[in-house]
């Protein structure tokens, strides 16, 4: 059968406009396939990672932006002293854009130590101890640094925040990628006096004992009668919810996905029709030389593989060169999706493609291989 | 015992209402070696015969053995096998694969058989010399003229060596000159290769350089006038 592969190529190169036009078509379905994918995979890691359900996030009750939400930073010695605590970190949050958006700046004020023990941060260039020495240093995620063209030096100002690169990092965790880090102080005093002495949330890091839900129940508590209430919840509930209006976006989204495979299919099945119905005299040569009815039904199969798995991967080393070459992201209320590629997102874009290679080559296999071979060969 | 044995072999088309049979019946034998024409008026069922003994349409009744083998129990595939090996065919439109050279159209039936790669370079040099086409090896079809690709069409007929080549008319569509060209490659197929040779044809002088001239009228075959009779002695 390998015997007959390079007729199968010269079959698809003596049209070669009609194969080019359909293997770009699947390429762009799956390019869109891959990308959808990977912006529910960005979805899935921060509402699935490790920390999603061993951290809670404290935020200010009823508060979503967090330019709104201040918690009293004193918070942070109440909660620490609760059993099954084991570190409070209390972070400042800074936007440019509370909305969703695509480049959406997002900055996190860290006391410098805290940072250090608790974000799986790996720094590129710079260092920590001109982070930590500098009023107004910054530590910026690999994607923002790769999207705003930014390098350790750099004096960057969004609003009325200005600070000095003095590292850019980057984290297993893609989301943080998108991130600026500074000192927790810089980021309280950089937007006046009104926001010293408070934090936008509380990350409390649990040790292994502790039931997430119950200490939470407990937090609140705690602060209820108190001058700002609070609402906590794991890491991934907080951002699940944070992100809940995108989410419902993306989910609608993964049925383009299916869309574009059920696209890829009607292309592919399109053209390997119109090959066979071009060759149906061909194919009744081929069997009077001696060609099995299933070894038609195989070259037809071929064909539809080819075609499909030829612009599948195509589509797939786009994608991964497109979301690795951007960096992109999207933002809402201070959390960040981030668009990444992956082996088994690619690995899934060439499967799809070749099972649609083959359920398109199907019927016109079929057909091809069913013809009779004398009715065939009077056909024009 | 005959290369070929056709044995009260019918083959009916139903038509609506009416049922048509081209062949009703007939019985032939072919010796191993033979060149024989097959004639008759259009429409009369030449090449539903041919094309029963070439393995590639079903008999309605009767037996086709060839070689020994009852083609007319074969399964679809094992038929295509049994074709691979038993028969050339030569087209009346030569119907060459427009995406192949002349030297791989030549070589697709080898393709089919289990032989080795050199051997397949030997044979298909052997049959491109046969058609005196060597020089054309690495022409497509469209590159050739019609009495060329004709040529090449005969070379992919008996580049496999096989028990029986079939020709359907094959100098049905070129002019005179290229006719008897063709005629004399298919003369010297059967006395110099030896091979058993069953041409289907309209026209009276090329029947006549047939050893053997049968024709085919009303459903029933005729030789020398008279019809030809189911050979008992051979199938007992
Ligand atoms: N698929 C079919 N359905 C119905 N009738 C058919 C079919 N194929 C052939 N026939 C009929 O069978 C008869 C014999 O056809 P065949 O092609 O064998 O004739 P032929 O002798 O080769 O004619 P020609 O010299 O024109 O090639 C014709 O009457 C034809 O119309
Ligand atoms: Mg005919």
């Amino acid at each position: 059968m390998l015997k007959f592969i390079p007729y199968v190529f010269k079959s698809l190169w003596r049209h070669r406009a009609r194969t080019l036009l359909t293997v770009s078509g699947t390429a762009v379905a799956l390019l869109v396939f891959c990308f959808i994918g990977a912006v529910q995979q960005g979805m899935l890691a921060l509402t699935s990672g490790d920390d999603a359900g061993r951290t809670l996030i404290v935020f200010q009750e009823n508060r979503f932006c967090p330019q709104s939400s201040r918690l009293p930073q004193d918070y942070e010695s109440t909660i620490a002293k609760l059993p099954g605590v084991q570190e409070v970190v209390p972070v400042k949050v800074f936007t440019n854009n509370c909305r969703a958006s695509l480049d959406a700046i997002v900055f996190q004020g860290l006391p410098p130590e805290k940072l250090k023990a608790w974000r799986d941060i790996d720094l590129q260039s710079g260092n920590w101890s001109a982070f930590s020495d500098q009023d107004d240093a910054a530590l910026v995620g690999i994607d923002v640094a790769t999207r705003r063209g930014l390098s350790v030096g750099d004096k960057f100002t969004i609003g009325d925040v200005s600070v000095v690169v003095q590292g850019v990092f980057k984290s297993p965790s893609a989301a943080e990628n998108n991130l600026i880090f500074t000192q927790l102080e810089f980021l309280q005093r950089a937007r006046g006096a009104n926001d010293v002495g408070t934090v936008t949330m509380l990350e409390v890091h649990l040790n292994d004992t502790a039931d997430p839900e119950a200490l939470a129940k407990q937090i609140d508590q705690a602060f209820h009668a108190g001058p700002v209430g609070t609402t906590t919840r794991t890491k991934g509930m907080f951002q699940a919810d944070t992100l809940a209006d995108l989410a419902e976006l993306i989910g609608f989204v993964h049925w383009l996905g299916y869309a574009c495979v059920g696209l890829v299919l009607s292309l592919v099945a399109t053209t390997t029709v119109m090959s066979v119905q071009d060759r149906i005299k061909e194919h009744a040569v081929l069997q009077t030389l001696g060609l099995r009815p299933l070894r038609v039904f195989g070259l037809v199969l071929t064909e539809s593989l080819l075609l499909s798995t030829i612009g599948g991967i195509l589509g797939v080393a786009g994608s991964v060169l497109l979301l690795s070459s951007t960096g992109m992201s999207i933002a809402a209320e201070g959390v960040t999706i981030a668009f990444e590629p992956s082996l088994p997102l690619a690995m899934q874009g060439v499967v799809v493609s070749v099972v649609v290679g083959l359920l398109a080559g199907l019927a016109p296999g079929w057909h091809a291989s069913r013809t009779e071979i004398v009715s065939a060969l009077r056909h024009a | 015992m005959p290369l070929i044995e056709v044995i009260d072999v019918s083959k009916e088309y139903a038509n609506g209402e009416e049922t048509i049979r081209p062949l009703d019946g007939v019985s032939l034998s072919i010796e191993e070696g033979d060149y024989v024409s097959l004639m008759g008026a259009s429409g009369s069922g030449k090449s539903t015969l041919l094309n029963l003994i070439a393995g590639i349409d079903q008999a309605t009744a009767g037996k086709i053995i060839v070689a020994g083998t009852d083609i007319t129990r074969l399964s679809r595939g094992k038929l295509a096998d049994w074709r691979a090996a038993n028969i050339g065919y030569v087209f009346q439109t030569h119907n060459l694969i427009p995406v192949l050279t002349a030297y791989e159209n030549v070589e697709l039936p080898l393709l089919l058989l289990p032989m080795s790669a050199s051997e397949r370079r030997k044979r298909v040099a052997i049959a491109m010399e046969a058609v005196d086409l060597t020089s054309r090896a690495k022409h497509y079809p469209r590159q050739m003229s019609g009495g060329q690709e004709q040529r090449v069409g005969i070379a992919r007929a008996i580049v496999s060596n096989p028990t029986v080549v079939v020709a359907d008319e094959p100098t049905g569509s070129l002019d005179d000159e290229t006719t008897e060209q063709i005629l004399q490659l298919l003369s010297r197929v059967n006395e110099e290769l030896d091979m058993t040779l069953l041409m289907v044809t309209h026209d009276a002088d090329a029947g006549e350089r047939a050893r053997r001239r049968i024709r085919l009228e009303r459903g029933r075959l005729m030789e020398n006038g008279k019809e030809l009779q189911t050979a008992k002695l051979h199938t007992a």
